[in-house]
């Protein structure tokens, strides 16, 4: 549940109780991009507990680095909460003003256009021409919401995971909802990056327009929106993403997968979707159910799934300089499995992996796929029609 | 009823839009044309000799206070000149030097003024302009109230061929420039010069605002790199710090003719297109169709520069058969 | 040091179709948000870190309607002392002679050090309010500076000219300084920051505060007049080329062999 940080109060070592920290670097050893950055959640507690004013944590740039994927967090053998400091320190720096030029881009964007990329409202629901997708704005009410998101609704290689989850819903008969034009971002970026103000306001947003229109079930396309609502918002009601919506259907036989669609895959597990929300197993089931799909699995599964760097607000931020990003590793890892694609069930994985797959020189031989995409394909009427996404 | 053009020059030299104004001076058919020299002692000779075709009259004003540039000095000269010799319209360039002493004349002689003027007419004593607004999205016509003397500036660019040169009498005239300006020239400054001459290349590949970030730069470089181009860009990429100001194409940075102009993401304003309007072949990509500089671009494509850049480096190499 | 800045609320028009009304004499902005104009970001950003470095108080001043105080409220929110809102219903329609006699009036006789706006808005493009404002104050002023210094009862600017080169002149305070972007970075004002600005006052201003007669401003005070907007001429209108991206890179390919002698 989201607190709000009292900016002018206590300093952030009582408020966190870090006095309790044992400085046994559990924290930084599991940190994806520790070995890139001078981001040290070990040496970041220290010194929140050592100095007890802001200025010196503040002056800390290291702290954009953070991906918020919570294994520092996860791995504390005392139940401390370093992803929540480092999280705290960057809304001092808001508070400051002193933000990336990019970061400072998305958030004013998501405040003017209701989402991160700089478009329009009233292009948000573009994606869906074309397709069968219900809206409110049509008139058409349920009490299950399917809360696209700004990344599916907007960037041009994650429209084909919506689309293809449409045409999913389409085929199951799955009665579902959307916001259309009026759905706004869930905020979760927007709060890992510190801005809670804003935060705040969306979270009002989407709060009234769930209760307005009386949903009782929440189903997302993207994990970190699954993480907002469910996590961030703290709703009652149920919050599920894709992967398990899809995965229910196919158990109750409402889904046919009927056509080919042979691939050798390896999963590559999302960190809001996996660790931080429990989920291994639904897109697994789906992967089973796609005909000629045959999954063979990262060493670094589930729990263990490499990070890939595009969460806790990193997609609007700039890298970490020189080195071997984390995608670039897991597409190099996947093409040492000797598979044909890595799938995925996050915009943030998919954009971020298919960077890697084109810097990395593996374009021609390594396809990334959402799941949603590759189950999308065993439908019997795969054709998309119009702006059927080309596999490059 | 006459019209003055207010003759632009910088440390001795002429500036070209002069010649536009001259133009655009005698296409108002408001009357005579004077052109107008405020020079430092000494300077105004050069500045004559090379005045433009269109003036009938030169109107020469040296003075110590008008060496170098005072947007403030300027503008009690032109207003104690003007106050005798009531000239219908009082012409300058929009440039930086326009931008400063316009609106100050105008304030003196509580004269209507316009600025950034792409066009304008004389009808019934009257002056009307079509300014482009909001972006350059569209266009607006304003008219100014009828008064003895109207102060305009105008957009460089785009005025007709100059009328045949005649002889224009060249008149010297004594002015005073007022003490207590609370204004003082104290010297131009140039920007050192970089590394990298973006006037001097054959290919550009021109990144905008549209790029998103530092990071994504490198995109344009790779293309840049399978093209053999020099990367150049739009004014925002240099005021937020992604490229250096050695690379920006614009009225306040460098002007170019390039072969090719590719243009990544950028929306086509005014101050940067007048700058590359003159390239060979300008092939644009921006997600925007309305974009303004599809109206400049020889060969525009409405889609997203990280799909089509990608997909020109491969083709680019494949063509070099270095793929 | 005693400053004051003058901001505009102005449409961010990047993504949103503009609509010319039927009459032709306005235009409605649709869908898209207000925004603080881009130049007066740079020239609040100064004025702060003017008031940061002197020690001084920083007032703001907006002509505008309520749905434009946003502009102040991010004023007040970044370190501004004071804001002040002035609007009549008299006003709408207005040039800039009349928006600069409206702010003279609303700065009064309060003695202010420097004066600071952006060089022009981003919808209209005047560059005019600004200077013409120091001429009914009586005092200098420069436009496009990038570069600001204030020292003993002067500032010594540089102004932005044309191809990297620059002008510098000294002004004698209290003087006007209209500011082009990229002077500084302008920091980021947050949602809460913006809140708690909610706490303090916009002082509102009509014409009968500011003792102005309703003849000087508005439409009726002014000498210049929007007849019509439209859509701007046609121009070269670039031909589109269509197709997936690697159809369109061989089209570009097939281009830049032809026009660019490359490849």
């Amino acid at each position: 549940m989201a607190r709000l940080a009292d900016i002018d109060g206590n300093p952030v070592a009582e408020r966190y109780e870090l006095t309790a920290c044992l400085q046994c670097g559990r924290c930084t050893g599991g940190c994806p991009v520790g070995l890139r950055s001078p981001l040290n959640s070990r040496r970041l507690l220290y010194e929140a507990v050592v100095r007890e004013d802001g200025d010196a944590l503040v002056a800390r740039d290291e702290v954009w680095d953070c991906t918020a994927c919570r294994t520092c967090s996860d791995r504390c053998p005392r139940e401390l909460d370093p992803a929540a400091v480092i999280r705290e320190i960057r809304t001092l720096k808001i508070e400051g003003g002193r933000i990336p030029t990019t970061a400072m881009d998305a958030l004013e964007s998501t405040l003017k256009h209701g989402n991160p990329w700089g478009r329009s409202r009233r292009r948000r629901t573009q994606w869906a021409e074309g397709l069968p997708v219900p809206s409110v704005e049509d008139g058409q009410e349920s009490d299950r919401l399917w809360f696209v998101g700004c990344t599916p609704a907007y960037d041009p290689r994650c429209q084909a995971m919506a689309r293809a989850l449409a045409r999913l819903f389409h085929a199951a008969g799955y009665a579902y909802t959307t916001l259309g034009t009026e759905e706004v971002c869930c905020g979760s970026e927007v709060l890992r990056l510190g801005e809670l103000g804003l935060f705040e306001e969306l979270l009002e947003t989407n709060r009234e327009a769930l209760q307005g229109l009386e949903i009782r079930e929440v189903v997302t396309t993207s994990p970190h929106c699954l993480t907002a609502f469910r996590t961030d918002y703290g709703l009652e009601i149920p919050v599920r993403h894709a992967s398990q919506a899809v995965a229910d259907l196919l158990d109750a036989g409402r889904l046919p997968l009927v056509r080919q669609a042979p691939l050798r895959v390896a999963f590559h597990d999302p960190c809001y979707l996996g660790r931080q929300s429990g989920v291994y197993d639904a897109p697994r089931r789906v992967l089973a159910a796609v005909p000629g799909v045959e999954l063979v699995e990262f060493d670094r599964c589930r729990e263990r799934s490499l990070c890939c760097e595009g969460g806790g607000g990193r997609m609007w931020l700039e890298g970490l300089g020189e080195g071997e990003r984390n995608a670039q590793r897991r597409v190099r890892d996947a093409a040492d499995l000797g598979v044909d694609a890595v799938v995925t069930a996050c915009p943030f994985c998919l954009l971020t992996l298919e960077d890697a797959r084109k810097t990395t020189g593996l374009e021609d031989t390594l396809e990334i796929v959402d799941l949603a995409e590759l189950a999308a394909r065993a439908l019997d009427d795969p054709a998309d029609g119009p702006g059927e996404e080309e596999r490059s | 009823m006459s019209v003055w053009t207010v003759v632009e020059h910088r440390a001795g030299a002429m500036r070209d839009v002069t010649a536009d104004l001259l133009a655009r001076a005698g296409g108002l058919d408001a009357g005579p044309v004077t052109a107008v020299v405020l020079a430092g002692p000494g300077e105004a000779d050069g500045l004559v000799s090379g005045l433009p075709p269109g003036a009938h009259r030169v109107a020469v004003a040296e003075h110590p206070d008008l060496a170098g540039f005072n947007g403030a000095a300027w503008a009690a000269v032109l207003a104690a000149l003007a106050r005798r010799e009531v000239p219908a319209v009082i012409l300058g360039a929009h440039s930086a030097a326009g931008a400063d002493w316009a609106p100050a004349l105008a304030a003196l002689l509580d004269a209507p003024v316009v600025t950034d003027a792409v066009d304008l007419a004389w009808e019934d004593g009257a002056l009307t302009a079509q300014r482009s607004v909001y972006g350059g999205k569209l266009h607006a016509r304003v008219r100014l109230a009828p008064a003895s003397t109207t102060v305009a500036t105008v957009r460089p660019g785009g005025a007709d061929a100059p009328l045949p040169a005649g002889t224009a009498a060249v008149d010297r005239v004594e002015v005073q420039v007022p003490s207590g300006l609370g204004k003082r020239f104290v010297e131009w400054v140039q920007e050192a010069a970089g590394s990298v001459d973006i006037a001097q290349a054959d290919v550009l590949v021109s990144v905008g605002r549209g790029i998103g970030d530092a990071e994504s730069v490198e995109v344009a470089e790779a293309l840049a790199e399978a093209l053999g181009a020099t990367v150049s860009c739009s004014r925002p990429v240099v005021d937020l710090g992604w490229l250096p100001k050695e690379r920006q194409v614009g009225v306040s940075g460098k002007t170019v003719k390039p072969k090719v102009y590719l243009a990544l993401g950028i929306s086509g304003a005014f101050q940067h297109v007048t700058a590359m309007k003159d390239a060979g072949c300008i092939i644009a990509v921006n997600k925007d169709p309305k974009a303004p500089i599809f109206r400049t671009a020889h060969y525009g494509i409405v889609g997203d520069l990280f799909k089509v850049v990608p997909a020109l480096i491969k083709a680019v190499r494949e063509a070099r058969g270095t793929a | 040091m005693n400053l004051a800045v003058f901001v505009k609320q102005v449409p961010d028009t990047a993504e949103a179709d503009l609509v010319v009304a039927a009459d032709g004499r306005s235009v409605r902005t649709g869908d898209a948000p207000l925004q603080l104009n881009e130049w007066d970001r740079f020239a609040l950003e100064e004025a702060v870190l003017w008031k940061e470095r002197t020690g001084g108080a920083l007032t703001a001043f907006l002509v505008g309607p309520e749905e434009h105080e946003d502009a102040l409220r991010r004023c007040l929110a970044v370190g501004a002392d004071r804001a002040v809102r002035v609007w009549d219903p008299a006003l709408p329609g207005q040039g800039p002679c009349a928006v600069a006699r409206v702010l003279r009036a609303a700065v009064g006789d309060e003695p202010y050090d420097l004066f600071l706006c952006g060089a022009q808005a981003a919808d209209d493009g005047f560059g005019l309010v600004g200077p013409l404002l120091a001429g009914e104050l009586g005092i200098p002023s420069a436009t496009l500076v990038n570069r600001l210094e204030l020292q003993d009862g002067r500032v010594r600017c540089t102004r932005e000219l044309e191809a990297g080169w620059g002008e510098v002149v000294d002004l004698d305070l209290p003087a006007l300084v209209t500011i082009q972007t990229g002077i500084n970075e302008p920091r980021y004002v947050s949602i809460l920051g913006i809140r708690k600005a909610r706490k303090k006052p916009i002082d509102l201003l009509g014409l009968g505060d500011v003792g102005l007669d309703d003849r000087r401003v508005g439409e009726a005070g002014s000498r210049l007049r929007v007849e019509a907007f439209a859509p701007p001429p046609a121009g070269r209108e670039a031909e589109f080329l269509e197709g997936p991206p690697d159809a369109v890179a061989r089209q570009v390919v097939d281009l830049l062999r032809e026009k660019g002698g490359v490849l």
